[in-house]
């Protein structure tokens, strides 16, 4: 089955500075992936190449198997976009805006998703968007891509600028009209917390590269957090299967997806002057950091 | 669909497009109130005279007239789709991204020239009763060129919003300047009667401007 | 369409850059030229020429120099208000008794330029009572203009058409073999004018008429031409000494003075294009200085001023500040058009 996003190759450069070098992963249908990364690792750069409003350096990304720099426009028909800050014509009101986006979804629009949506909100549907607030704005934003009904959406920082009430239910929404449908979602958000509720699979990016990509489950499954003592001043030199390993004080920080024997087994061939050896299990944010490293 | 897009440039647009309207029609109608008090002080053969042996066109006040009423609708009517990229919503529809633009720019056009329609309505209204027909003829075609250079300035102002860059729009801007001052280079009335046809094509051709802009979006440019 | 865009915007950078750069280029390079003051002198025989540079000379075209006093005397009619201040005034030139009067009757100027000839014109003319009943002319209360077939008189005050002189005059002028539509309508709108020549016309046909119209009645005259001689341009003067109708330049460039008595005189001016050159006349009751301005060259006619016949000329070539480039007005018209 042919992946619903398809990006292969990605090279972006904003002027001289390398943002990314040969990214490629695939979305497959019915899932939901959010991609991490800390601030500059190109989220922004490949939402805005998924939507189409940015043009790698090189590279080719696919929705539906069409390139999107020439797909044919009946094709955005099935994605949703939400931008960043849920911006939507500020100049319209509830009723008005519904109107016309409707013209342009004749045959899918489900009027009803949206009004449901709007009836929660309490403000009168004379109310301009421009007068509104974040939280009743997202739900603004979100209810014309439910109504829209898209086997694809494509959000960009869907937390920003909402308050944990409304971000719970948006990702409550989100969840269950992906999960009801079968649509495949592609996020972006700075909170993880949100992102550990919602998605499926994750795609954690570090500088110029794609750190990790896989279900979520089998992240938080797999990933621990190993903590030791150890002398102070200690440096360590771990390898490759360790991430971030840092000393504070007289204790030893580390992440890896290794086995509590493992670990033993790998510090002791390299003669680590450890002692009190323990492992946790971990959320995603503090996977995240871990993987990313704090700085 | 095309209704659905004329639809929302009318929501953007129609406080602009009323108070333009009232404005020019009113600058028209003030100008023609002007010519009546002349015509009561001095005589309607005062004013044929000036006109034919001083080139008076007694209707000068609108020279600039459609010039900021391009600009002010275009600036109404794009300023919003680039607040916070707005525009890329826009582009996003399932719509071709050339029908949507165009859409939006001959919206934007009908009110335009629907205005300049009424301001030239108002002046062919009254103009006949004081003046023979070769006199109206002369103040029409000497405001003609004014009345395109709304249309230009619309045009390349739409172009200049669209821009992403701000190194750009300054570019674009000062072409504008210069483009914008061709219109205003008469001598003497009816002066740019043989240069009108090309100049109206041209000027009406400035609409695909916009589309360098749109594509500059599109493919990500910023400053 | 991203390709035609570009297209039209370039041809927009490279029409404003042909357009600007040599308008900059001609204003940092442009040299100040002052063309000097030529008259003829029928006392010297010879014309004078005034250039005033850094200096001020005054000289002949054989280089002889003169003082301002010499030059006074040498253009009694040019400075006769001088020569009279100063007691200097002669009581006879050339062996005709003057009065400083006289000078100043038969004195007048002329000018035609390019940018008089080449604009659109209003469509709407004047003509003045001939014959009025007070010493001043006034405004007339109507105005005329052709249409294919008639000339149509307008009342001003009411904008409406005044069917019965309209139809007079369209007889009269019928009459007198005049083919409609003209192709040109010479008129001199100015009521601080001494007295009315009324209009010259140059018809269809290319005959030229001269309409006036004298207690309310039309006056038409035709001018007889030379076989051959099609005017292309009038020229209603009514200088002072009412000794002409006005003038008409002809499409082979010849120049011609209609006498008041509505026959023609050949004038010696080689050529004259009112279309492209700017022509000045000074003229006095001995002589005429022509100065006819071309694109690379002045030339000067020193005429006779009973007949009109050349006794010299001179050219004096101007230097030239010709930059290629595109243009959209110009010096020789009123006219807004791009060209090269």
């Amino acid at each position: 089955m042919t992946p619903i996003i398809e990006c292969v190759n990605l090279t972006h450069y904003y002027g001289k500075r390398l943002i990314y070098e040969n990214l490629s992963f695939n979305v497959p249908e019915g899932r939901i992936l959010g991609l991490l990364g800390k601030n500059g690792t190109g989220k922004t750069t490949t939402i805005n190449i998924l939507s189409g409003y940015l043009k790698p350096h090189s590279g080719e990304c696919r929705i539906f198997g069409s390139d999107i720099f020439s797909m044919p426009p009946t094709m955005r028909r099935d994605i949703g976009l939400l931008l960043e800050g849920h911006v939507q014509y500020q100049f319209m009101n509830i009723n008005q805006i519904e109107k016309f986006y409707s013209a342009f979804f004749p045959g899918q629009w489900c009027r009803d998703a949206y009004y449901g949506l709007m009836e929660k909100l309490k403000v009168s549907p004379r109310q301009m968007i421009s007068r509104m607030s974040n939280g009743q704005r997202s739900q603004v934003a979100l209810g014309l891509i439910l109504a829209q009904n898209p086997k694809l959406l494509i959000l960009d920082d869907f937390s920003l600028g909402l308050d944990p009430g409304y971000r719970r239910l948006f990702v409550e929404y989100l969840r269950e009209y992906a999960t009801a449908g079968n649509k495949t979602v592609f996020l972006t958000s700075h909170i993880i917390q949100d992102m550990e509720r919602l998605i499926d699979d994750c795609i954690i990016m570090d500088y110029g590269k794609i750190l990790i990509q896989m279900p979520v489950k089998e992240l938080l499954n797999g990933i621990r957090r190993y903590t030791c003592n150890i002398a102070e001043g200690y440096e360590p030199e771990l390898g490759d299967k360790f991430y971030h390993p840092g000393v504070i004080g007289n204790r030893m920080e580390t992440y890896s997806f290794l086995e509590l024997n493992e670990v033993e087994t790998e510090l002791k061939k390299r003669n680590v002057p450890y002692s009190t050896l323990k492992a946790e299990k971990i959320g995603l944010e503090d996977a995240f950091i871990g993987l990313t490293g704090k700085y | 669909m095309i209704k659905a897009i004329f639809f929302k440039e009318w929501i953007k647009t129609r406080w602009c497009f009323f108070i333009a309207l009232v404005v020019t029609t009113g600058m028209a109608g003030y100008s023609i109130l002007k010519i009546n008090k002349l015509v009561s002080l001095k005589g309607a053969g005062h004013l044929w005279e000036v006109a034919v042996t001083r080139d008076a066109l007694f209707i000068d006040m609108l020279e600039y007239v459609p010039l900021i009423v391009g600009i002010v609708l275009a600036v109404v009517q794009f300023a919003p789709e680039m607040q916070r990229k707005c525009l890329k919503l826009t582009l996003h529809l399932p719509c071709s991204q050339k029908r949507m633009i165009f859409s939006m720019l001959a919206a934007g056009l009908t009110l335009l020239l629907t205005c300049f329609i009424v301001n030239f309505g108002v002046l062919y209204a009254c103009l006949p009763a004081i003046f023979p027909s070769q006199l109206v003829w002369r103040f029409t075609l000497s405001a003609f060129p004014w009345y395109l250079a709304g249309v230009a300035s619309y045009l390349m102002a739409s172009w200049i919003i669209l821009e992403p860059t701000w190194k750009m729009r300054i570019v674009d801007i000062t072409i504008s300047i210069f483009v914008i001052s061709i219109y205003f280079l008469a001598p003497a009335p009816e002066a740019y009667n043989s240069f009108l046809p090309y100049l109206t094509i041209y000027t009406f051709m400035l609409i695909v401007l916009s589309w360098i802009s749109v594509s500059r979006f599109k493919s990500g440019k910023q400053d | 369409m991203k390709n035609f865009s570009k297209i039209i915007l370039a041809i927009t950078i490279a029409a404003i850059a042909a357009w600007l750069l040599p308008w900059c280029y001609a204003f940092v390079t442009a040299k100040a030229y002052s063309s000097p003051f030529v008259l003829y002198s029928s006392l010297h025989g010879d014309f004078i020429i005034t250039q005033r540079d850094n200096v001020v000379s005054r000289h002949d075209t054989n280089g002889n120099e003169f003082d301002e006093n010499e030059v006074d005397s040498l253009l009694p009619t040019m400075y006769m208000r001088q020569l009279v201040a100063d007691g200097r005034f002669p009581d006879s030139i050339l062996g005709k008794h003057v009065e400083p009067q006289q000078i100043q009757m038969t004195n007048f100027n002329f000018r035609s330029t390019p940018r008089d000839v080449n604009y659109v014109n209003a469509g709407i003319y004047f003509l003045f009572e001939s014959m009025p009943k007070r010493v001043d002319l006034e405004m007339p209360d109507d105005a005329f203009r052709f249409t294919d077939n008639r000339i149509e008189f307008l009342s001003m005050a009411d904008n409406s058409i005044n069917e019965a002189k309209s139809d007079m005059f369209t007889r009269m002028l019928k009459e007198k073999g005049f083919t409609f539509p003209p192709r040109k309508i010479a008129t001199n709108p100015d009521p601080r004018k001494e007295y009315d020549n009324g209009a010259l016309l140059i018809d269809a046909s290319g005959q030229l008429f001269n309409l006036k119209c004298t207690a309310g009645r039309p006056y038409v005259k035709q001018i007889p031409l030379p076989d051959g001689i099609i005017p292309c341009e009038a020229y209603v003067t009514e200088f002072r000494n009412r000794a002409y109708l006005g003038f008409f330049s002809a499409t082979d460039k010849s120049f011609y003075v209609i006498m008041s008595d509505g026959s023609i005189k050949k004038t010696g001016i080689k050529t004259f294009d009112p279309k492209t050159e700017s022509a000045m006349i000074i003229g006095n009751m001995f002589d005429w200085t022509v100065k006819i301005t071309r694109t690379d060259a002045d030339e000067y006619y020193a005429l006779r001023a009973d007949d009109f016949s050349l006794i010299k000329e001179l050219k004096i070539n101007r230097p030239s500040s010709y930059v290629p480039g595109l243009s959209f007005t110009s010096p020789l018209n009123k006219y807004v058009i791009p060209h090269f």
